[in-house]
């Protein structure tokens, strides 16, 4: 039982906030983009910088998930892996420079969505997360609980 | 006003004068007589008020009626049908003739014989334009003034001109006239009468005597308000054979520009304070007032600006300084100060004409207002009488210093180079232009050459010689010399001619096949990103070391027609797209010649020129005794045309309407914002607008271009163009004021931009697409008063739109597929086509044909009688007679037909003794005789028209396969030519496609 709260602790839970995080960056220097605040050059920079470790971060909990047999949560990130996925073999995933202007619409459309599945997900997570604390640290007797939210 | 404050008159109109005669030098050269019209109305006005005083001719008229002559020529003389009130028109329209010719038609209607009889009149009487209403009939106040039965209109709107005839005609079923649209024209032989004669065995071959089912104009009144419009359209019947494809309508009564570009005037006359078309132009002088009709105009909505288009001689730009006070400016939308801007309060406040903000006016500039509320220095300023002025911009529009003009020549010194004689070439021009570059003596040049290594030259005015320099390592590039690569012409002047001289003979025993250009495109970055410039680079092999290297592709035929078509167009490596962005940061302008008779990727070179604001020019399988020439002139040009450095430009509009879209060759630094490291006169930028707000309350719309740069001579500056344009409320309105060259211009570039994502297929059917919308659309306008079976109706102003929109599907850039066009050749044409003006590419798309033999044989012409030459020919096959002798201009190149029966004199004259060998081998020069020079001297005229490019001649004799295919005959737009249709079945195919709605 001890790993399944590591799992939900240690792995899930930051994992998902600094995809949070980053998502959330990345919308706020496109909507600088946006309102001149920040010049292409920049923003692209900066968002590029983080799409890379962002996809490699969310594919791996997606793979993680998988592996310890968290269904839902595997169900719930895995649209997300393979847009990524598509993304990258498409070699579309950073963001151009040049054209950065037509796209960003776009781009901020997606990132938003995004980011609203990733607050989704942290959802979940903080909800089983919360449920196996709270199994570990006053129930532990109550095994129906306990098999109910492994 | 202003009687108030006593101490007003005599106090701030001091410091408003003396700035000015301080500035006296800059504003000295202008003429003292900025205002040539001084009765222009107060811009807050409503649109409709101030066209008033502009429209001196009576307004409100129906069309003149009927117009018997050639459908191209402008409307007839309003003279001729003095006063034009309503009740003189059936009267005075019909020419004897009308009704003679109506007579005997009416007369034996079922019997054939009718027909010859009026056919010789009908090719005379094609289109009639819809005798287009001057554009001032849109004002409701001349209805009232000269229209004196107002309310006649809407009790008939469909009848109009009915001429008294017209009642006793036959009911529509048993007539061979169509029995509406208000005709009286005399050719009544519309939609229904072909079609009748050959259900009645009229056996007579009707395509050798087209019925041509020429309509008259109708005049109509689209919506039957009280203002109401007398708006019109043209018609042409689109019938076939039953049962066959054979068009029944006669091809050469299709509307064709002969003419060339025609600028829009209608706005001149509306606004005389706008600036020229020739700076921006809309694609409809109007803007639609509403969301909903906004998507109901199926063109691109927007505008094409050529901020530095070179003024016609004589005429310049008044060059304005605020010195030492900032630029006028609206505090809230900076919107520069203009015509349109009213000064009120005694001439202490302005109004902003585009936010309508009441702004204060800076003591320096502040002047009395006349008791009309003009100011009373208005004549001494030309920012507050002309669309288009130049500000000199104080420091705070500077982030640095400006930079002086800056020019670094990266060539390839390859083997292909050397033997192809470029290098011989390029070293010659830039020789002897280097008195001519722009901004002496500030001007600062380098060279670096490369193959292999990367050569750079140390040009240290304290040396005599050159020193070269050679980088090998091509992973780790570095600059050997930061400072001295990148000289003072002026300064180093001996040390570049030298070398300039030397550079031929440096490389003639060079043997190295490769070239190392990624590489070279860095260290010359790093040697230019100090100060920005442009960057010239001559290229002739494909880059096939270090960073950036590329494959040959584009030779597989199987990836035509694909989805993975366009990806030949698109740049291959990810690094020239880096590379243009930080160009384009460091304020570098790329213009990339591209030579190789092999392929050389001019889809990836050519980013560095699309981001950068520069300019692709390819010249295939490059040999210097035939092309040196066009190489020289074309260079010549880049070099010595007046340049603006490290520009960025802007174009605002109030608010309720935003540009979207931006397209040409630039790179966009915020979101409407264009960076254009350097621009010049022959660059023009399109862009599309949308309305923000679903409904637009003013009624007149302000545009500004706004573009600032270092001028040559190290001024910083603000050139601003102004335009107002009408809101307008119907859609006819749009139709009626929509200009076909900038609707060209704007489809054009949409179709390459597409191309780029799609395939070709995608991209013809896109343009095609929407012109038919459009007609549909037009169409639906009137299909409720009118028959329209059959008929195809367009308005007089997109006349010509079909036709382009042929030329453009037939392009070099969109035609065919794999087979037709080289890959290069195509992607340097559709880079030609992002940045070139309006006017060029109309001629691009619909060349000029001139047939010259007459002219060459004549006996005794004046020396400069070149009116005789000027009649240009439609695009087909048949213009062509093989005794004859024709140029084909397209503005970038010249084609000369040698027809196969051609008197050998004239072949003798030009072409000298050789005449009969292959014209291939041939070029033209000049012959010791009067038909040669004749000839020189046309050619000399048509380069001179437009002196941007160079039109290299190319001799083709009739029957010269394949040469004369691909380079004439596949190019005369309207003859159907393999896969492609001619000009009377495209226009089959749009109307059928209108009409199935």
């Amino acid at each position: 039982m001890g790993w399944n709260l590591l799992f939900w602790l240690a792995i899930c839970f930051p994992v998902n906030i600094a995809l949070l995080a980053s998502t959330f960056y990345q919308v706020l220097i496109l909507s600088d983009l946006e309102s001149d605040y920040i010049n292409p050059f920049d923003a692209s920079s900066r968002i590029n910088y983080l799409v890379l470790p962002e996809f490699i971060a969310q594919g791996a909990l997606c793979a993680l998930c998988l592996f310890t047999g968290h269904w839902f949560m595997f169900l719930l990130t895995v649209p997300v892996t393979c847009y990524h996925l598509m993304l990258y073999v498409k070699r579309e995933h950073l963001i151009d420079v040049t054209e950065v202007f037509r796209v960003i619409n776009a781009e901020k459309k997606l990132r938003i969505a995004k980011l609203a599945l990733y607050l989704i997900v942290l959802i979940v997570t903080i909800f089983r997360l919360t449920l196996i604390g709270v199994y570990y640290l006053g129930i532990e007797d109550d095994e129906d609980i306990g098999n109910l939210w492994r | 006003m202003g009687t108030e404050n006593p101490a007003r008159p005599t106090f701030p109109s001091r410091p408003a004068v003396t700035p000015f005669s301080s500035t006296g030098p800059v504003a000295g050269s202008e003429p003292p007589s900025y205002r040539p019209t001084p009765a222009a109305p107060p811009p807050a006005a409503t649109p409709f008020s101030s066209a008033g005083p502009a429209a001196a001719r009576p307004g409100f008229r129906p069309a003149p009626p009927a117009r018997f002559n050639d459908p191209s020529v402008a409307p007839p003389p309003r003279a001729s049908t003095p006063g034009g009130p309503y009740q003189q028109f059936p009267a005075a329209p019909f020419p004897p003739t009308t009704q003679q010719q109506r007579g005997p038609i009416m007369g034996q209607a079922s019997q054939a014989p009718p027909f010859p009889t009026s056919l010789p009149a009908q090719p005379q009487m094609p289109f009639v334009p819809m005798g287009s209403p001057p554009p001032q009939s849109a004002a409701p106040p001349h209805l009232g003034s000269n229209a004196p039965p107002p309310t006649f209109q809407p009790t008939f709107p469909g009848y109009p001109n009915k001429p008294p005839g017209a009642e006793m005609q036959p009911p529509p079923m048993h007539s061979n006239f169509p029995p509406n649209q208000g005709n009286y024209g005399p050719v009544p032989p519309a939609a229904p009468s072909p079609f009748m004669s050959h259900q009645g065995g009229y056996a007579p071959a009707p395509p050798m005597a087209p019925p041509v089912g020429m309509q008259p104009p109708a005049s109509v009144p689209p919506m039957g308000a009280v203002q109401a419009l007398a708006e019109d359209f043209n018609a042409l019947t689109m019938q076939t054979r039953p049962g066959t494809m054979d068009p029944l309508f006669d091809p050469k009564e299709l509307p064709r520009p002969l003419e060339g570009d025609v600028e829009p005037k209608i706005l001149v006359d509306m606004y005389p304070m706008n600036c020229s078309p020739r700076y921006l132009r809309l694609t409809t002088s109007a803007v639609p007032s509403s969301q909903s009709l906004a998507s109901r105009w199926h063109l691109p909505l927007g505008a094409v600006v050529c901020p530095l288009a070179e003024p016609p001689d004589g005429e310049e730009v008044p060059i304005v300084n605020f010195a030492p006070a900032s630029v006028v400016r609206c505090r809230r939308c900076r919107t520069y100060v203009n015509p349109y801007m009213t000064f009120t309060e005694a001439g202490r406040k302005f109004r902003c004409n585009v936010c309508t903000l009441l702004n204060d006016v800076p003591s320096e500039y502040y002047a009395q207002l006349d008791a009309s509320g003009k100011r009373v220095d208005i004549n001494q300023r030309p920012e507050l009488t002309k669309g288009t002025v130049e500000f000199v911009a104080p420091a705070e529009y500077m982030v640095r210093a400006p930079m002086p003009p800056v020019y670094f020549f990266l060539i390839d010194v390859s083997i292909s180079a050397v033997r192809s004689g470029m290098i011989e070439v390029v070293a010659n021009t830039i020789k002897s232009c280097l008195d001519e570059l722009p901004g002496f003596p500030r001007t600062q040049i380098g060279f670096a050459t490369f193959d292999s290594t990367i050569h750079f030259y140390n040009m240290k005015s304290s040396l005599t010689q050159p020193q070269m320099l050679v980088v090998s390592d091509l992973d780790d590039i570095f600059i050997p010399l930061p400072d001295d690569l990148l000289v003072n012409l002026s300064e180093s002047r001996s040390v570049v001619e030298t070398f300039l001289d030397s550079l031929p003979t440096m490389f003639q025993d060079n043997v190295n096949l490769e070239s190392a250009f990624g590489p070279a495109l860095k260290s010359a970055f790093m040697v230019m990103s100090q100060l920005g410039g442009k960057l010239l680079i001559f290229q002739n092999s494909l880059p096939s070391l270090g960073v950036g290297r590329l494959r040959l592709r584009g030779d597989d035929s199987r990836v035509y027609g694909t989805d993975k078509e366009h990806g030949l167009r698109l740049p291959e490596d990810p690094f020239y797209k880096q590379m243009a962005a930080e160009f384009s940061k460091y304020q570098i302008s790329t213009n990339v010649y591209a030579f190789s008779d092999k392929y050389t990727d001019i889809a990836s070179l050519g980013t560095l020129a699309k981001y950068t604001a520069g300019q692709v020019y390819y010249y295939p399988a490059f040999q210097s005794a035939i092309h040196g020439e066009k190489l020289r002139h074309e260079l010549r040009r880049d070099l010595t045309r007046e340049t603006a450095w490290e520009a960025v430009m802007r174009i605002r509009c109030a608010k309720g309407v935003r540009f979207t879209t931006y397209h040409g060759n630039f790179m966009l630094r915020s979101t409407d914002l264009l960076a254009l490291p350097a621009v010049d006169c022959d660059k023009a930028f399109a862009m599309q607008l949308s309305l923000e707000e679903t409904l637009l309350t003013t009624q007149t719309m302000y545009f500004q271009v706004a573009l600032l740069y270092t001028a040559s001579c190290g001024e910083r500056r603000i050139r601003v163009h102004t335009m107002a344009v009408p809101v307008v409320t119907e859609l006819a309105d749009i139709y009626r004021l929509a200009d076909t060259g900038a609707i060209v211009s704007l489809l054009s570039r949409l179709a390459i931009e597409k191309s780029l994502s799609q395939k070709l297929e995608d991209a013809r059917t896109g343009v095609q697409l929407r012109i038919v919308k459009a007609l549909r659309e037009y169409r639906n306008l009137y299909a409720v008063q009118h028959r329209l079976a059959n008929r195809m109706i367009y308005p007089e102003s997109l006349k010509f739109l079909m036709l382009y929109g042929l030329a453009l599907c037939r392009s070099t850039a969109l035609r065919g597929g794999y087979g037709d066009v080289p890959l290069d050749e195509r992607c340097a044409a559709g880079h030609i086509i992002m940045t070139v003006s309006i006017k060029r590419l109309l001629k691009l798309l619909y060349p000029s044909l001139i047939r010259l033999d007459e002219y060459l044989l004549k006996a005794s012409v004046q020396a400069d009688d070149l009116k005789s030459i000027e009649r240009r020919l439609p695009l087909t096959g048949e213009s062509l007679d093989s005794r004859g002798l024709y140029i084909y201009d397209d503005g970038f190149r010249c084609i000369i037909w040698f027809g196969r029966v051609i008197s050998p004199d004239i072949a003798k004259n030009l072409l000298g003794a050789d005449f009969a060998a292959e014209l291939s081998k041939t070029t033209l020069g000049e012959h010791d005789n009067e038909m040669s020079r004749r000839l020189m001297r046309v050619l000399e005229k048509l380069r001179n028209t437009d002196r941007a490019y160079y039109q290299l001649s190319h001799l083709v004799r009739q029957g010269e396969q394949p040469k004369e295919g691909f380079l004439l005959l596949g190019n005369l737009v309207e003859d159907q030519m393999g896969g492609n249709s001619g000009y009377a079945e495209w226009m089959l195919q749009i109307s059928r496609q209108v009409q199935q709605s």
